[in-house]
């Protein structure tokens, strides 16, 4: 499959060839630089070729700008990096927008945080920032805002038909899981028009990453995504590890893995619980919480603490697992399963639940690679990629789990789904315990300032969202140069605009909840 | 006995209407961030928020005498809070829970552009609980702080003093 995209855009662009890059490295098989203008024809390019546009960010080199784009492939092994340099003083690009979908946030993104301005985009409102920003925090310089882009701070405004109207959700709302607000254009019970409003809990992770020490940076990682702060803790510490060459001991990994993984169930669990308080049952509510704390308290002796873990060092643990731990995991395992049964009783079987969700919230195949859509929601849509059978990271190649998928991309399957990946995540935990290898826990000589050499990666882990990209720039000093978190909730996001389209408000509720947000790491 | 006439003392009444305020306090429902799940796991079974009787979360401010803030309020959600605040009915409290709302945490640094650097630049706060996340034993000693601070009593002793 790289040979054949290398061909092609040697073919496309004639004077820029695509360069090889080492994979086990860089995290990307192809790296093409060219000029802002053939931008879209390449866009179109990886369109034909079934590719999806998994993230696109800008750094800032102060001498210029360069526009980073990933493209990946669903069922192929290849990522290309597509990238473009700008005139800092006057940023100006072609959008991505009319090729993918997902394009239209990440450029809005990139233009409030960067000030480049994007030319045939529909809409570039702010997206996250507050309107008294008179600065774009991520150049490296301070650049004030242009008097256009101060135009479009604060520039939502409502417009209201004649048999239209407007619904707020949030963003204080008990179904929106955190602070997210959703405007939505209403025809009566129908839906016309969403337009989801982020930055609510914008907390400046990837401006603080510029600011401190690789280390320093690891609790932040936990507290992006709180419930799944150990896949978070993960990818982080395994970029680190690969950027700069350090290799954990097999018996690291291994806990890496069960703790993740139960770190996993607890993430469903809850999830589980919260959607379907959202569709009104309470009873399953009580119940998750009852198991969840069983987890909780499993991980707490190991790490310390509830809930934003930051348990994984750079080459290794932060401490060893005793005897305890282990007939801990293995007599909730026991337990485990046996509670499944009563979920599946309770909650599948449900006359109710099945006609909330069924039918509802259909995400194609088409629609998911438009938009980047990850995770269970992607799985749901019957697109079996998880990231740790395709690109395995810590020890999960060595693991025989399955990948379960849905056939019609409804809210139902995206249920069914994630209730079998609990049960996988069990089958994944036992294999680790049985194999669980002695041995140190720390890999030797790792230094405590760490200086990576001078390049760039993109990093990719499953989360309990799904697909979790990072991005480090190094400059060889200390502290990274750039960082950007590809989050798996922020792609999900993009395609609830285009579900809720003409259905019902009730069911957009239903259609939120199975996307399974957390607000912090859209935000970031 | 005909004679005397009851004394109408308000001191009284209001020891009375405050023991029944401290005994069923209605947070609201407002999850900000990461504190809202240690908040959510409070109100569970294990931890059971309702032997206080503190936990009938209400979704709208107009129900609610207590609002808990649980995590970082920033500029863009900062008028928000305080509409919410300003539409809750009177008497009302505040709890500050983890250091996010206490004073801005770990996202307070130089240069920080998007949060407001604890809560109480916003609104008046009656109980600080900090943890980042506290556990949901440090939100209850909140809850026990702030019938204290309702009604001048503690319902149970405090925690043993060892230092």
């Amino acid at each position: 499959m790289v040979e054949e995209v290398k061909s092609g855009i040697s073919q496309l662009l004639r004077e820029r060839r695509p360069v090889e890059e080492p994979y086990g490295e860089k995290g990307y098989h192809l790296s093409v630089d060219m000029a802002p203008k053939d931008l879209i024809d390449v866009g179109r390019f990886f369109k034909e070729k079934g590719f999806y546009l998994a993230c696109a960010l800008c750094v800032d080199f102060r001498d210029y700008l360069e526009l980073v784009y990933f493209f990946a492939h669903h069922e192929g092994h290849c990522r290309v990096k597509v990238t473009s340099r700008l005139d800092p003083q006057a940023p100006y690009a072609p959008s991505l927008s009319s090729v993918f979908g997902s394009a239209l946030w990440y450029e809005r993104e990139i233009h409030e945080f960067f000030g480049v301005r994007f030319e045939g985009h529909p809409n570039m409102a702010y997206l996250f920032l507050h309107g008294g920003i008179d600065f774009y925090p991520l150049r490296k310089e301070k650049v004030m805002v242009s008097e256009e882009d101060r135009a479009l701070l604060n520039s939502f405004r409502p417009e209201e038909g004649e048999d239209t109207f407007f619904i707020n959700l949030g963003p204080q709302h008990p179904s929106t899981h955190g602070v997210l607000r959703v405007v939505l254009k209403m025809d009566g019970e129908y839906i016309e028009r969403a337009e989801p409003v982020m930055g609510y809990l914008h907390r400046m992770h990837e401006k603080m990453a510029e600011n401190r020490t690789y280390l320093q940076f690891l609790p932040n990682t936990g507290r992006m995504d709180y419930l799944g702060a150990m896949a978070f803790n993960l990818g982080y510490v395994t970029a680190v590890e690969r950027l700069c060459g350090i290799k954990a001991p097999p018996r690291a990994q291994y806990v890496r893995v069960i703790a993740t993984e139960l770190n996993r169930i607890s993430s469903h669990l809850l999830w589980l619980g919260a959607y379907l308080a959202d569709l009104g049952a309470m009873t399953p509510f009580l119940y998750v919480f009852d198991d969840r704390e069983q987890i909780l308290d499993i991980l707490e002796g190991i790490t310390g603490s509830r809930l934003t873990y930051c348990y994984f060092r750079f080459g290794g643990l932060f401490n060893d697992v005793d005897e305890d731990f282990i007939t801990g995991v293995r007599r909730f395992i026991a337990r485990m399963r046996g509670r499944f049964q009563i979920y599946d009783d309770l909650v599948t079987k449900n006359v109710i639940f099945i006609n909330r969700t069924r039918n509802v919230g259909v995400i194609t195949r088409e629609t998911a690679r438009q938009y980047g859509v990850s995770g269970p929601v992607l799985r749901g849509a019957g697109i079996a990629m998880d990231m740790r059978k395709k690109e395995p990271y810590a020890a999960y190649g060595e693991f025989d789990f399955s990948i379960p998928t849905g056939s019609y991309g409804d809210a139902h399957d995206i249920y069914l789904v994630r209730f079998k990946e609990m049960e996988e995540s069990l089958n994944i935990i036992e294999q680790a315990l049985n194999g669980l290898p002695e041995g140190p826990i720390m890999a030797e000589k790792v230094p405590k300032k760490l200086k990576p050499p001078k390049g760039d990666l993109y990093h990719v882990v499953e989360t309990p969202r799904g697909e979790l990209g990072i991005y480090i720039v190094s400059d060889e000093s200390d502290i990274p140069y750039r960082m950007k978190w590809r989050v798996p909730s922020f792609a999900n996001l993009m395609v609830f605009p285009e579900l809720v389209r003409g259905c019902l408000l009730a069911d957009a509720i239903a259609i939120l909840g199975s996307l399974d947000l957390v607000i912090p790491e859209i935000d970031r | 006995m005909g004679k005397e006439i009851l004394p109408v003392r308000f001191a009284v009444l209001d020891k009375v209407l405050n023991l029944a305020r401290a005994n069923s306090l209605w947070p609201m429902t407002f999850g900000l961030a990461c504190c809202a799940i240690e908040m959510m796991a409070t109100a569970m079974s294990r931890f059971d928020l309702d032997r206080f009787g503190a936990a009938v979360y209400r979704a709208t401010p107009r129900q609610a005498d207590l609002m808990i803030v649980t995590g970082t309020v920033t500029k863009k959600m900062a008028p928000v809070l305080t509409t919410l605040y300003d539409q809750m009915p009177s008497p009302k409290w505040v709890i500050a829970m983890g250091n996010c709302a206490i004073s801005g945490g770990p996202f307070a640094f130089e240069g920080q552009y998007s949060i407001i650097e604890g809560v109480d630049l916003l609104v008046p706060v009656d109980v600080y609980v900090p943890g980042c996340p506290p556990r949901p034993e440090a939100l209850l000693e909140g809850f026990l702080k702030l019938e204290e601070k309702i009604t001048k009593t503690r319902r149970f002793p405090g925690p043993e003093k060892r230092w």
